[in-house]
């Protein structure tokens, strides 16, 4: 049985709904990334697996159990926020032990003044002190114990909200783009720590990224949405390798997968229209489709030794490889207005090639790399074998 | 330092020192007032520096007033006062701040009016409720009357404040376990204090300088805060200005010490969410 189940679940506000009869199962011990542009829904998808966003339609399941109506506290998930959320006029030992402060809090103990007092006595209990400490330790925050978030950077700040959220071990974490704030070396750093986390806790995460970096590095399965709708639910490499629809394709990779509008003819694949190509296999019988193919998958020739004719228009270096942005060779291929990146066919290469802007150059590709995709709604075609 | 700098700071302090001429002399006129004889103030002339030697006479004069028990009565209605706004407001502010509900708008319309309507046209009114609830000459009904002024300019202090905090907070306590009222006393209202130090200004200082009610609703001079009491001295043939001016200073004496102690937390709690932190 699966750990969450999503079943026909929406959610709007007012007439905008901003989620759309999503269904999903996230398995027990899975890492589940929520990937998608912002406003796609995704925080509130996960706002709703927490209970601080009520359901509109549908039926979310905890082990098969409908809790749409469940409070928080029943729900037994840790939150890890975007923006961290911890308590300002606490010190980090005092955020740390404060969801388990509150698990032995009895009723009257919540009186005003009667709190502060249990609060202070529940941080020297043996058992809350020790279990602080020792998530501290896991963390690598012990030094920081006394000190207030105000006076930590923001990686520490992270490993704090993350040591609140492990302190309970409860057996769903729920992070909502933990990493945004962090500079891009913390990032790489804290990514690598959340995974390690993951494997070591083996409990369920489901976590909300735009960065498609994160989700292809973190995840065992990735659900990638876009104006409240599923796009994909797959795992990393297939998201990657087989996109379901242009959106996905379009999303995933850096840079994207090259999107070429392709005709088919009598006498063959012209690619824009114009572009003649012996494609050597299948081609779809459709007569408009959609060419794809990933940067890398492309080969980057001298002029006249690949079968579509190129020119250099962008040159990005990156160290161990180069990007190269090409306009294809068509009639209108002088026009300097096709000068914009989506016109433009990357081409991923290692090392540097040499290549100067305006040389002409040409391009190829084998056969089994491309994907193809229907014209109008942007899903994948798939060449059935006669 | 160049002249044009020096001519500038030179003005500033000399500013600084007018504002402070004006705003102390009142209460340096009031101590000599008080350290001079009536019969210097009503037949000499009175002496323009501190006469020390008259203290004496000053606190026997006070002596034959219960001026402690006034005082008393006064820390009472701006104590009582004060917590009674604190309580209700920060509920109030809460609910206004994260709750939607019908009549939200109108809550906060009606909380604004009562600072517009003067509190001269509901003394009538008021008078005749006190009667009816058997509140009138007591302590307890001017705290509720005082309360109906402050605990509207509390709730909005302590609202605005509040929305500054941001909602992961307390959604994040919510997650931990923390029930909604816990959410309130022990994650916002300690994140709020520099305006909980402000809102309680306001409200005890309406309370401490409150005049009107208090001399209509009580009548028992026991009963009497300290700002009756001071009124009291004026006498239809003979006001004995320097006992006047005297309680006058013992009267201010607590609420500036007790301003002086928190002004800076005052400062930083009526500035709160101006500007992003």
């Amino acid at each position: 049985m699966p750990a969450l189940s999503f079943k026909d679940i929406s959610k709007s506000f007012g007439d905008n709904t901003v989620i759309k009869a999503f269904n999903a199962d996230i398995h027990d011990g899975e890492f589940l990334v929520l990937l998608g542009p912002s406003g796609c829904g995704k925080s509130t998808l996960l706002r709703m697996i927490a209970g601080l966003s009520e359901i509109t339609t549908g039926n979310l399941l905890f082990d098969g159990a409908v809790a749409n109506e469940w409070e928080p506290k029943k729900r037994g998930v840790a939150f890890v926020f975007q923006t961290y959320a911890l308590y300002p006029h606490m010190t980090v030992r005092e955020n740390i032990a404060f969801p388990l402060i509150m698990d032995a809090f009895r009723k009257w103990y919540h009186l005003p003044i009667v709190n502060i007092i249990a609060r202070q006595r529940l941080m020297k209990r043996p058992d809350i002190a020790e279990r602080t400490l020792k998530i501290a330790r896991q963390l690598e925050l012990e030094p920081l114990l006394d000190r207030r978030p105000v006076s930590l950077s923001g990686g520490q700040r992270q490993r704090v909200a993350l040591a609140r959220a492990l302190v309970r071990d409860p057996q769903l974490y729920l992070l909502d783009e933990p990493l945004s704030n962090l500079d891009a070396k913390l990032r790489t750093q804290m990514r690598s720590e959340i995974s390690a986390l993951h494997h070591k806790v083996g409990k369920t995460f489901v976590y909300v990224t735009h960065d498609q970096v994160e989700a292809m590095t973190m995840a065992s399965r990735i659900i990638i949405m876009d104006k409240g709708v599923v796009q994909q639910v797959d795992t990393p490499d297939n998201v990657y390798d087989n996109p379901a629809n242009t959106f996905v394709a379009k999303f995933i990779g850096s840079p994207p997968m090259n999107l070429i509008p392709a005709s088919v003819r009598p006498d063959g694949l012209r690619l824009m229209g114009q572009i003649p190509v012996d494609h050597g296999a299948e081609i779809p019988t459709r007569r408009e489709v959609t060419f794809g193919i990933r940067p890398e998958k492309l080969e980057l020739r001298v002029e006249g030794e690949g079968r579509i004719p190129a020119q250099v228009v962008v040159v990005e270096r990156l160290g161990a490889e180069t990007v190269i942005g090409c306009r294809l060779m068509t009639d209108k291929a002088g026009n300097e207005e096709l000068l914009i990146e989506h016109d433009l066919v990357f081409v991923r290469v290692s090392g540097n090639p040499g290549m100067r802007i305006g040389q002409a150059c040409s391009l190829d590709y084998r056969s089994e790399d491309v994907l193809w995709f229907n014209v109008d709604t942007g899903e994948r075609l798939s060449l059935k074998k006669k | 330092m160049a002249p044009r700098k020096l001519l500038i700071k030179a003005l500033r302090y000399l500013l600084i020192g007018v504002l402070v001429i004006v705003a102390g002399f009142p209460v340096y006129w009031m101590a000599t007032t008080a350290l001079n004889l009536n019969s210097q103030l009503y037949g000499t002339g009175q002496i323009a520096w501190p006469q020390l030697q008259n203290f004496p006479d000053l606190v026997s004069e006070l002596g034959n007033v219960p001026i402690g028990l006034w005082l008393f009565n006064t820390l009472l209605i701006a104590a009582g006062g004060t917590i009674l706004s604190l309580t209700l407001g920060s509920l109030a502010g809460y609910a206004l701040s994260r709750f939607k509900f019908h009549g939200k708008g109108m809550v906060g319309f009606f909380l604004f009016m009562t600072q517009v309507v003067p509190e001269a046209l509901i003394l009538v009114p008021l008078y005749a409720m006190f009667i009816t609830f058997g509140l009138l000459n007591s302590l307890w009904g001017l705290i509720l009357a005082n309360v109906g002024f402050s605990l509207p300019v509390a709730c909005f202090v302590l609202k605005g404040a509040m929305d500054a905090v941001p909602y992961e907070i307390e959604e994040s306590a919510i997650i931990d376990n923390c029930p909604r009222f816990s959410v309130l006393t022990m994650i916002i209202l300690p994140l709020i204090m520099p305006s909980i130090a402000a809102a309680a200004v306001v409200s005890f200082f309406a309370g401490w300088n409150e005049f009107l009610f208090a001399s209509t609703f009580l009548m028992d001079r026991n009963l009497w805060p300290a700002s009756v009491g001071l009124a009291s001295f004026v006498g239809q043939y003979e006001t004995p200005m320097s006992a006047v001016l005297g309680a006058a200073l013992v009267f201010s004496l607590p609420a500036i010490v007790f301003f002086l102690l928190i002004q800076r937390k005052i400062v930083a709690g009526l500035t709160t969410g101006a500007v992003k932190g």
